[in-house]
């Protein structure tokens, strides 16, 4: 489904992924591990079509699809979803206006009339209950006021009510309390399917501990340096990074 | 001397750029143009342009007032008959019922005193004691025509305990030019409210001058909002003096100007007594190569103890070309008030239109959704929900959203 190759990208001058290999067949999660500052968010920003980052070198295939030639809008029509790390706050737009456009644009992309009022409605229904997001939320601007794990909540709302080929979960874990953990995860595992597939980003194993994935992957320095199954999350959890990490030039050479 | 003045003579000079308040407004080109009084009498839908209604909110259960190059169209009018309003134009009326109040800006400004030499005519508008006008009241002026000159003047008078809604709407066919020099004073009783609304929507090359001057007694409550849709050259000048304790004035503003147009807005709140509040927000999107002025003053007398006063103007430059120029000013003299200003000017939160774009809303809609909402604060106190949709209707037709 997903085919990235030697993707290289920065930020101005700062070089951030330096030849970036992944390849998520569907149905798979990966799950994707490192320290700070490693490039897990770029990575994630990247494939969304955030256009802060230059990409430099690479490749990213979607289903036969070249990814980097398509606009932001353009891959989540194409079924990418970015859950944000940090969810933006867009005060004055109303969450279900927000997600009626956003259904609509995809549908209108596949040919297809806009939604009627009452499948729309519906849906909001089904895929709110999914991560217990009362309606208040629902009604109100997007995200604002929302408290950290209503955000992540709310992210985790959208992706089921667009229903991604690809959903990219950035640090979801962050900020959550134990019980938002587990309904974000329920959340999660309940849009697992054999057509879907998840790159999730993390710095603990506690959200795999939920989310169970297929593959894990350290990214150190731009690259991934190491994959395994679920049990190297374990490792990780148990040893750190600094084992993994690519030596920088300063001390190879000492 | 120039061409214009040798039409309409004054004694004041011309504003130049050298005062403060024209610095940002220049109207020397104004000054070049040879504009004249249309001497067309009234003709009903006869004389009327088909590209614009005479009713300019069709959905709005209103009375109308109609006038075109500031001569009144009783055809085309539906004046109020109810009992305890007496709405009449200056035209129709007999001396004795006249209401007669200036705030002498014809004394002050050149542009006041145009309008006070050359007037045609006006809306004679009294609210009497305790009186709720049923509908709103819709002014409609129209410039239709090459290089015409309309000088209207309004004056509105809402006693103790009355409400009234008045919409000042002006249009102006695409084959217009010239200029719109409009006035308005009102004076607001204790207890009572106007609610105010004025929108420039404005096709051609009109310069669009107004001036609303407003006073408000103890516990009145205004609600003004300025909205300029369309207009070549448009300044907006706008003056509260709150006369009496505990007045409630709420304004609020929105401009959106494309290509070369340019919008001023200068307000000027004048807190005189004590336990009033105001709340002013104006917010602009500024597109093209198009410009604009802000100015707001706000004044808080020393008499004018427990005021709270809240200003605020919100810019985002959409494009390189574009510019906008503001200024807050604050005088305070009062030493038990709360007051807070700021002025912004800013791009769409790129944040945000990412955000948006990340859940397959394209640039446009997603742009679109952020005007929508950065309107909404300016929108939400307009009195009739068919007003704010028509307004938003036209920003929308108009930017292509």
């Amino acid at each position: 489904m997903l085919k990235i190759n030697n993707l290289c990208a920065k930020v101005g001058d700062n070089e951030i992924l330096k030849g970036l290999s992944l390849e998520v067949k569907p149905g798979e999660l990966h799950a994707i591990m490192g320290p700070n500052g490693s490039g897990k968010s770029t990575l994630a920003a990247v494939l969304a079509g955030r256009d802060l980052y230059e990409v430099t070198g690479g490749s990213v295939d979607l289903d036969g699809i070249d990814l980097l030639d398509l606009e932001a809008s353009e891959r989540a029509r194409e079924g990418v979803f970015l859950a944000f790390q940090y969810p933006i706050e867009i005060p004055g737009v109303s969450n279900l206006n927000f997600m009626k456009a956003a259904l609509n644009g995809k549908r209108a992309h596949r040919g297809l009339e806009p939604i009627k009022a009452k499948d729309f409605l519906e849906k909001v229904k089904e895929c709110s209950s999914l991560v217990e997001l009362d309606g208040r939320l629902r009604d109100r601007s997007v995200n604002e006021g929302f408290s950290g794990g209503e955000k992540k909540r709310n992210e985790i709302f959208q992706m089921a009510m667009l229903e991604p080929k690809l959903a990219i979960l950035d640090e979801t874990d962050s900020g959550l309390d134990i019980d938002a953990l587990r309904v974000v995860s329920k959340g999660v595992n309940a849009m697992r399917s054999p057509e879907r597939s998840f790159i999730v980003i993390t710095h603990y194993q506690r959200l795999l501990e939920h989310i169970v994935p297929d593959f894990v992957h350290v990214l150190s320095n731009g690259k991934i340096v190491k994959s395994g199954g679920k049990e190297l999350a374990l490792e990780l959890e148990e040893k750190g990074y600094d084992w993994l990490k690519e030596p920088s030039h300063d001390t190879s050479n000492a | 001397m120039s061409v214009f003045t040798d039409n309409f003579s004054a004694t004041l000079p011309p504003p130049t750029r050298k005062s403060e308040r024209w610095k940002y407004s220049p109207i020397a080109k104004l000054l070049n143009k040879e504009i004249s009084i249309s001497t067309e009498a009234a003709q009903g839908m006869n004389g009327w342009p088909e590209s614009v209604l005479p009713n300019p909110v069709l959905n709005l259960d209103a009375y109308l007032v109609v006038f075109k190059n500031g001569v009144f169209e009783p055809t085309l009018s539906d004046l109020p008959v109810s009992d305890g309003v007496d709405c009449i134009p200056f035209s129709k009326m007999d001396q004795s019922g006249s209401l007669d109040f200036t705030n002498g800006y014809h004394q002050k400004e050149w542009i006041g005193e145009l309008n006070e030499t050359y007037r045609q005519d006006g809306l004679s508008l009294h609210v009497h004691r305790n009186v709720k006008v049923d509908r709103p009241i819709v002014i409609h002026h129209l410039t239709d025509g090459n290089n015409v000159a309309s000088f209207p003047k309004h004056l509105i008078k809402v006693d103790e305990g009355g409400e009234l809604n008045v919409v000042v709407w002006s249009s102006a066919s695409d084959r217009s030019s010239g200029m719109y020099n409009g006035l308005l004073e009102a004076s607001i009783g204790p207890n009572a409210l106007l609610s105010l609304e004025k929108v420039c929507n404005e096709g051609g090359k009109v310069f669009h001058f107004s001036h609303e001057h407003i006073v408000q007694e103890r516990d009145s409550k205004l609600k003004m909002h300025t909205f300029t849709i369309k207009g070549d050259w448009v300044r907006n000048e706008l003056e509260i003096i709150s006369r009496g304790k505990g007045t409630d004035s709420v304004f609020n503003g929105a401009y959106l100007p494309l290509g070369a147009e340019h919008v001023d807005n200068h307000t000027t709140m004048d807190h005189t007594s004590s336990d009033g509040t105001s709340s002013e927000l104006y917010r602009g999107i500024m597109y093209g190569n198009s410009t604009g002025v802000f100015n707001g003053k706000v004044f808080v007398r020393p008499d004018a103890q427990k005021t709270n006063a809240f200003q605020q103007n919100t810019n985002i430059v959409a494009d390189r070309g574009a510019a906008i120029n503001t200024k807050p000013e604050l005088e305070i003299y009062a030493d038990d008030v709360k007051c807070s200003h700021g002025c912004t000017v800013g791009q769409f939160d790129l944040d945000a239109l990412f955000y948006l774009k990340s859940r397959g809303i394209d640039e446009k809609a997603a742009k679109a959704l952020l005007v929508e909402a950065f309107l909404a604060d300016v929108l939400s106190s307009v009195s009739s929900t068919e007003l704010c949709e028509e307004i938003m209707r036209l920003y929308t037709e108009r930017h292509g959203w």
